[in-house]
């Protein structure tokens, strides 16, 4: 589907968020020795999707431009498969977590390149968010390397 | 299913309307009948009137920072209701479901700048004037105002002017649009849960005969008005027949001024947003194109602007992928095609023709247009001259910046100007010379937020103060003097 406003990407926002809390809170429950990092990550979702709509719907008077900014965002690039697999090794869910980060990063980076144009309040959350997937993506690396 | 008829709010009560003569409230974008709206009596006029007229004497000595405390509370429902307020704004205008959250948010800035009231109306002194002798001056409220609101935004504008005239400590009466009452509603519903002493706000639902009676109301101090300019002219002369305040903020034509040496690829979102946005039914929309410079570079803009303007998706404002919602009723879009049509017959080149419809999704037809672009306009075609307020965009022609600026002046109207440049020069001359009373650099909707006052100039603004901030404060208030001496 192709993202053409900024309600559209919030929409998304929601639901990359609240798929990727679900697959580690799934996790958390079945690996107990990643269970606190995995619990963070979770609960890390739930606050990058409010602190983006709480930016967003902040200034939204100044980004009326929101209407005409994303042409090209697909959700087809971004989208990922939420299920935990319970039954894979933990190497093999680190690396599937590790695919699903590139997604939602790749995903944040785009909308704030779109967003360039709007209030600076917007493409700076979203440039956040992106850099908060490279310290997940370091943990993640790291629970690779001891598996 | 039984279609509702909305109340009036009058002395902190909802109360059923005894008039016969009722309009439909429909959704433009559905073409389903949302409510009834009564064309309240003039006893029900009267009464609001009464109450507010009641209410004063104990509001006034209400403390400023109480009756911030009421606006702040407010504030919270508003915040706890934003998408409900939003998605009614969608419904009963037509407008994309971002639109109204931008509108949503702009009225909660209002409250909240209201909410400093017991600094905004603090008066200044002097010690001394002459030996042992004080003056100062002290503002005060004067009675009961009322505003008659605009259909293009429902929600926003009486949030313009009654927070802060209420928290002035005048009282108040919102006639709302009987287009788009809805949203006034929901908004009423949310004051009367802050419990504001009866009669501190009223909300009265009717049309023109409704506006004349409290224009023509002697216990009415001021009336605030956002419309267009012919009735804008009507307000401001019947108010002064009448001795009230008045802040009537009427119609436009905006110019947005392109010069050769603007970033087009970034300013093309903006140009949308400021042409297109609302389906082109706002007074800061830009209307003219101004293309300063060469064949080419006209020739570059008018094909980036018409690709950019064809793309835009059209279709139910809350469906999230659409980008342009319908016109707010069958009227508007008739009128606005017969422009269209007077357009051509003008000799202005078609560039692009929003009357060949094409809709996002399964929506009747009944009242969209897509965006229409018009190339080779000149200034004395009525495309450039006369308000529009709809999806319809001109581009017209300027050898320089000084010729620009003279077609601007040329036009009556004086709301908003903007200029697409990256030269601080440009910039500066636009600033100061265009004769209008808000301006954009790069900017495509000027909307001044709620702590500067809505400007606007020639025939966009009758009145001496202006909507929004500190203006708006004078505009509900009085000075008075005093001079002290103690023996």
């Amino acid at each position: 589907m192709k993202l053409v406003t900024m309600a559209a990407v919030m929409s998304f926002v929601t639901k990359i968020e609240g798929d990727s809390e679900k697959f580690y809170q799934e996790l958390a429950g079945k690996y107990p020795e990643t269970e606190e990092t995995f619990l963070s990550f979770a609960k890390q979702n739930k606050r990058n999707e409010k602190f983006i709509k709480q930016t967003y719907f902040g200034v939204i008077t100044d980004t009326i431009e929101a209407c005409y900014s994303f042409e090209g965002l697909d959700t087809g690039d971004y989208e990922f498969d939420a299920d935990s697999d319970l039954g894979s090794t933990l190497t093999d869910i680190a690396k599937k977590a590790l695919e699903i980060e590139d997604k939602i990063q790749a995903f944040y980076i785009r909308a704030a390149e779109l967003s360039n144009s709007m209030m600076a309040d917007v493409p700076r959350v979203l440039r956040k968010t992106a850099q908060k997937r490279e310290d997940r993506k370091l943990k993640l690396k790291s629970i690779l390397d001891k598996a | 299913m039984e279609v509702k008829t909305l109340q009036n709010y009058i002395n902190g009560e909802w109360v059923d309307s005894k008039s016969s003569d009722l309009e439909e409230v429909r959704n433009p974008a559905r073409d389903e009948l949302l409510c009834h709206v009564p064309l309240s009596t003039r006893e029900e006029v009267d009464l609001a009137v009464k109450s507010a007229k009641d209410a004063f004497h104990d509001w006034r000595n209400t403390p400023p920072v109480t009756r911030a405390r009421y606006l702040h509370r407010l504030i919270e429902l508003m915040e706890e209701n934003f998408d409900e307020l939003s998605i009614i704004q969608s419904t009963e205008h037509g407008k994309t479901i971002d639109e109204s959250r931008g509108e949503t948010r702009r009225g909660i800035e209002m409250v909240e700048v209201a909410t400093g009231i017991p600094s905004l109306m603090q008066g200044f002194n002097l010690e001394d004037i002459a030996s042992g002798i004080d003056e100062y001056g002290i503002y005060q409220p004067l009675g009961v105002f009322c505003t008659l609101a605009p259909f293009n935004f429902p929600f926003m504008v009486p949030l313009w002017f009654f927070p802060f005239a209420i928290a002035a400590g005048n009282t108040f009466i919102v006639k709302s649009s009987p287009r788009t009452p809805m949203s006034q509603v929901k908004l009423f519903e949310l004051l009367d849960d802050i419990a504001l002493p009866p009669g501190v706000v009223n909300l009265v639902n009717g049309a023109t005969d409704a506006a004349n009676q409290l224009m023509e109301h002697p216990d009415i101090e001021g009336v605030t008005f956002v419309g267009s300019t012919p009735v804008g002219r009507i307000v401001y002369r019947k108010c002064g027949e009448t001795g009230k305040r008045v802040i009537a903020q009427c119609g436009a034509k905006n110019f947005i001024v392109i010069m050769p040496d603007a970033n087009l690829d970034s300013s093309m979102v903006s140009l949308m947003s400021s042409f297109f946005g609302n389906a082109g039914q706002r007074c800061l929309s830009g209307t003219n194109a101004l293309v300063v410079g060469d064949d080419v570079f006209y020739k570059e803009f008018v094909d980036k602007f018409v690709d950019a303007a064809s793309k835009i998706r059209v279709g139910d404002g809350l469906d999230e992928s659409v980008q342009m919602g319908p016109l707010q009723n069958l009227a508007s879009k008739e009128r606005v095609a017969g422009v269209i049509e007077q357009g051509v017959k003008e000799g202005a080149k078609l560039l692009l023709d929003g009357r060949k419809l094409n809709l996002v999704g399964d929506v009747p037809e009944g009242c969209f247009l897509n965006p229409t672009v018009f190339g080779n306009v000149t200034p004395d075609m009525s495309l450039a001259r006369e308000e529009i307020f709809g999806p319809v965009a001109s581009i017209l022609r300027a050898s320089d910046l000084d010729e620009a600026l003279k077609i601007m002046d040329a036009n009556p109207y004086g709301n908003a100007g903007s200029i697409f440049t990256t030269s601080g020069k440009s910039a500066r001359q636009f600033q100061h010379e265009a004769d209008v009373g808000n301006v954009g650099v790069n900017i495509g909707i000027v909307a001044p937020m709620a702590f500067f006052p809505f400007s606007g100039r020639k025939d966009s603004f009758f009145g001496v103060t202006h909507g929004q901030g500190r203006d708006v404060i004078r505009f509900f208030t009085e000075i008075k003097v005093v001079i002290q001496r103690w023996f």
